[in-house]
């Protein structure tokens, strides 16, 4: 599946997670706590799809794994952005704010102004 | 798996995390396990999904490990190789030599049984038809036909193939003595459609221009003759080619490659009735004349078209057209063979019969430098021990340590194909013209198939030379040597190396074998009498450029009337004139004997026409009676004399001298049988006994041919100076003669050449053979000497001679070579077979050769075991004591 051809909920979910780990390295764990209160439990999203999300990315190379410690003292595996991430995050976020600000547009227009 | 582990531990993590932070607000474990997975969806789909991409990057991830690794061990293999520069030198040249002998031969096998010919459209899908034709030696598959036939042909497939002919030879460009020779095909105009041939500038020749009443006098040329002689100039086309028998005018180039479908490449393609054209003396054209059957039958089966149906309608055609004729009879089969001529189904030569044997000598030669490279290689391992045993120690898994190893020796192959591409560059060139001197061949030696075959082989040899001692290397208690020191050496390795220098000493002996068979086969091929004087004799004649009646009537006379002067060349001790040159051709003649022709069939007539002087010229005995009378003249009684085959032939058991023999008609008159001479040379050595008719050609009973060709004898050293002077003589009686001048050495050379050709590669390889099996030896005699130096020093402090020492040394390497040439001569009996039908006049068990070859292999390997035990028995006692 190329990118182009992802759907909609999958190409959110990816500029979620680059977002999330952009600020620092974290388990599969942090990444899902991240977007469920950064969203204000606003949208659901599936546990199950982010890891699957995640560990695409690794094969993309936008992300590096490790194992490495919790918190607790836990072993966990990590993700780390990549340069690679770092670009897709930024190309993604730019899509998504046209994206969003097309939509916009749409739902503020009224049919004399089309 | 790994993957699946790690997989399972991350979503353990998960819903560990996930129900303790539920459990923390409230909830009960219960809830909060299943609030967890509701939020995760699926897990086992989840797991399926991740299972997935997982094992796809750690595949991507092991492939760039190997790669890290196989660069790893290229570097460091290389390194290991310069530490040591003499052993990697020496293995490499080893290998070169292996690789070079087996990529010059599979070139030469390649061009001429494999390479299709360069320029053709699809070739594979061309076929050569091929008929059983009889010949003086039986039944045999044969392809040229007469115009006849190839009429026939085209019309029993009727549209089903599409169908063509060609005729090739060769034609001096220009007039004189130095004009080149260029080959030149006739062929119809389909020619070029059938084999799917375009023209590069120009035009082909078409239909209309090809017919055999009439033909255009055009032709095209190959690109590279268009290069050669017109350096390329577009302005060629429009120019005329200056042929004795006639110009013709250039219309077009063909495309480049492209010089024919033979080993022989054209120069000029032309019509075909303009490169035969008919000459005026001729009553019967070629296209009716059934003796012209040199034509070439290729054709392109239509797509639906089955072979074996195809092949059918031209066996019946062949049948019915030749009703009569004396070549194709009515059990005559057709088959259709590939491009390349020599895949038949035709008979092989004996020139590549030899050459198949060589293939397999060449194979023996690289599995003889494989046996060496495995031994210096061990050596070297053996002697790298401690640094292999710290390896193994340090963690550094088995197979990794033998990668690391063959990676080693296949560098060394590759190394070594390098060499081997240069010498196959100029080894395949020098076994074409060893092979086939008289060739022109179309391309060169070397091509990517060549290079893809020396690759193959070059890595199997690397993989295998490095396995070996790889293995031998890493096997677990070799750690036992890094505690036991370093003297021992265990035994079964020795045991190895041993069976190596046996091997070596076996194949060698083979080799050896066949080189000493072919050289005594050459030997007896050149001493046996084939009724002429070979060395002593020499043919003279002349070619004219144009056709002139008035001289051509006269020439027999003016040829006869050169007799005497001839005679009188200092060197010169007597001259005979004849019909044809011994091997350029044969008259045949209807003949009727006084001899009862009903029990048996009376033998085809060879007629060949000749001077008093003929028998003592050419050194044909007579075996009884005598000579033509040298006063013979027109008119007089008719004589003829009959060689031994034609008198048991007819007269068996009877006296031949006196019985008569008629020509031409059952009532023409009697020629009396004055002489039997001995059964000569006909056409070829490995002919069966031709019977034949002798007649003088001063009063000829039958309608021959006159004396073209004077035979000449003198002595071997002054022939070639006699012959200029017989060049200038005929230069100054035929001016504007091409004078032709032979010896019967350089015409039986050709006769010779598959025993020459075996004798001089087989003694060639087997030499090589012998120089690496010695170095085998040497080293390994070497070897054990300086393992066991210590040893030696204690025996002479003991008061051990140093003749002991040497005798110890010498015969424990001894008894390993004559254990391989004992196995060596096993295998060269058990191999004899497949050369017996190639040698002549000895047998290949023949004792006295395998004595020869053993004496010579034990007496070399003697004399490498001496230097080794002379150091031995030098050896200090002292320092070796010293040294622990």
């Amino acid at each position: 599946m190329s990118a182009k051809e992802l759907d909609l909920l999958q190409g959110t979910l990816d500029v979620l997670v680059l977002r999330a780990l952009s600020w620092q390295p974290m388990h599969g764990y942090a990444v899902a706590r991240f977007i469920r209160q950064g969203s204000g439990q606003t949208f659901k999203v599936l546990d199950g799809a982010l890891y699957t999300a995640l560990h695409r990315m690794e094969e993309r190379g936008w992300v590096d794994a490790e194992w490495g410690a919790s918190d607790k003292k836990k072993r966990a595996k990590f993700y780390r952005l990549t340069t690679a991430g770092r670009r897709a995050l930024r190309s993604e976020t730019q899509s998504w704010n046209d994206y969003v600000a097309a939509v916009g547009r749409v739902m503020t227009a009224t049919p004399e102004s089309v | 798996m790994s993957v699946e582990r790690d997989i399972d531990a991350e979503l353990r993590f998960h819903f560990e995390a996930r129900m303790e932070e539920l459990v923390a607000q409230g909830l009960s474990r219960e809830d909060a396990r299943r609030q967890a997975l509701s939020e995760f969806g699926d897990v086992d789909d989840t797991r399926a999904a991740l299972r997935e991409i997982d094992s796809r990057v750690a595949r991507r991830r092991n492939r760039a490990e190997l790669l890290d690794a196989f660069v790893h061990d290229v570097v460091y293999s290389a390194r290991a190789l310069r530490r040591t520069p003499a052993v990697s030198l020496a293995i490499v040249l080893t290998l070169a030599l292996g690789l070079g002998a087996n990529a010059s031969m599979f070139s030469l096998l390649d061009t001429i049984y494999l390479r299709p010919p360069a320029g053709v459209v699809a070739p594979g899908e061309i076929r050569r038809v091929w008929s059983e034709q009889r010949f003086r030696t039986g039944m045999q598959f044969w392809s040229g036909f007469d115009y006849s036939a190839y009429s026939a042909i085209v019309r029993s497939l009727d549209g089903r193939a599409r169908v063509t002919m060609y005729h090739a030879g060769t034609r001096r460009l220009g007039r004189g003595e130095g004009a080149p020779v260029v080959h030149v095909v006739g062929a119809p105009s389909s020619y070029f459609g059938v084999l799917g041939v375009k023209p590069l500038r120009g035009r082909l020749y078409t239909a209309d221009e090809d017919g055999l009443m009439q033909a255009a006098p055009v032709a095209v040329i190959s690109e590279s003759f268009w290069q050669e002689h017109f350096g390329g100039d577009p302005a060629a086309l429009g120019r005329q080619l200056d042929f004795a028998q006639g110009k013709v005018t250039i219309i077009g180039v063909a495309a480049p490659g492209f010089r024919g479908i033979d080993l022989d490449a054209a120069d000029v393609w032309m019509p075909t009735l303009t490169a035969l054209a008919v000459p005026p003396t001729r009553r019967t054209p070629w296209w009716q004349d059934s003796g012209i059957n040199g034509f070439q039958v290729v054709l392109r089966p239509a797509r639906n078209a089955r072979e074996g149906e195809l092949a059918q309608r031209v066996t019946q055609a062949l049948r019915q057209s030749s009703a009569g004729d004396f070549r194709i009879d009515s059990t005559a089969v057709a088959e259709f063979g590939g491009i390349n001529i020599a895949r038949g189904p035709g008979k092989v030569s004996n020139e590549m019969q030899v050459a198949s044997r060589l293939a397999g000598v060449a194979i023996i030669v690289l599995l003889i430098a494989c046996a060496n490279v495995v031994n210096l290689l061990l050596a070297r391992a053996v002697s790298r021990r401690r640094e292999i045993a710290v390896r193994l120690a340090l963690g550094v898994s088995r197979s990794r340590l033998i990668r690391l190893l063959v990676t080693e020796s296949v560098l060394l192959a590759l190394l070594a194909l390098v060499a081997a591409i240069a010498a196959a560059r100029w080894g395949g060139g020098l076994l074409r013209n060893l092979l086939m001197p008289k060739i022109e061949w179309a391309d060169a030696p070397l091509d990517w198939r060549v290079l893809a075959f020396a690759l193959f082989v070059a890595l199997s040899a690397g993989l295998l030379a490095g396995l070996v001692p790889a293995l031998q290397a890493s096997s677990p208690d070799l750690t036992n040597s890094l505690r036991a020191g370093t003297r021992d050496d265990a035994p079964y390795r020795s045991r190895l190396r041993n069976f190596l220098v046996m091997s070596q000493a076996a194949l060698s002996v083979v080799l050896l074998v066949g080189a000493v068979l072919f050289v005594q086969s050459l030997r007896n091929v050149k001493e046996h009498d084939f009724g002429y004087a070979v060395r002593q004799l020499a043919f003279a004649t002349v070619d004219f450029d144009s056709r002139d009646s008035v001289r051509d009537a006269a020439f027999p006379s003016r040829m006869r009337a050169l007799e005497s002067r001839v005679a009188a060349i200092p060197g010169v001790d007597r001259v005979s004139l004849m019909q044809f040159h011994p091997k350029g051709g044969f008259a045949t003649t209807d003949y009727f004997p006084d001899a009862d022709t009903t029990a048996h069939k009376k033998p085809i007539g060879f007629l060949t026409g000749v001077t008093p002087s003929f028998f003592e010229t050419t050194g044909t005995k007579l075996l009884r009676g005598r000579t033509f009378p040298t006063d013979a003249s027109l008119g007089g009684p008719f004589t003829t004399i009959v060689n031994k085959a034609m008198a048991d032939a007819l007269w068996p058991n009877q006296d031949p001298i006196g019985r008569c023999v008629r020509f031409g008609k059952p009532d023409a008159p009697c020629a009396t049988v004055i002489g039997v001479a001995q059964t000569a040379l006909m056409l070829s050595i490995d002919e069966p006994p031709t019977p034949r008719l002798y007649v003088s050609v001063d009063n000829p009973p039958a309608k021959i041919y006159t004396g073209r060709e004077l035979v000449v004898r003198g002595d071997a050293r002054r022939l070639p100076a006699a012959m200029k002077s017989v060049r200038e003589i005929l230069r100054a009686e035929f001016p504007g003669s091409i004078p032709r001048i032979s010896t019967m050495s350089q015409t039986m050379e050709p006769e010779y050449r598959p025993w020459d050709l075996g004798a001089k590669l087989f003694t060639l390889f087997g030499v090589l053979a012998l120089v690496v099996a010695s170095i085998g030896v040497f080293s390994t005699v070497s070897y054990a000497v300086s393992r066991r130096m210590h040893e030696f020093g204690v025996r002479i402090a003991l008061g051990a001679r140093g003749t002991d020492v040497v005798q110890l040394v010498v015969s424990e390497g001894l008894k390993t070579v004559v254990a391989g040439v004992v196995a060596g001569v096993l295998l060269a009996l058990a191999a004899g077979k497949l050369v017996a039908s190639l040698l002549y006049g000895i047998k290949p068990s023949d004792p006295a050769s395998m004595a020869i070859v053993a004496a010579t292999l034990i007496a070399i390997a003697m004399a490498a075991a001496l230097i080794p035990a002379w150091k031995a028995a030098r050896s200090d006692p002292v320092s070796a004591l010293r040294a622990d």
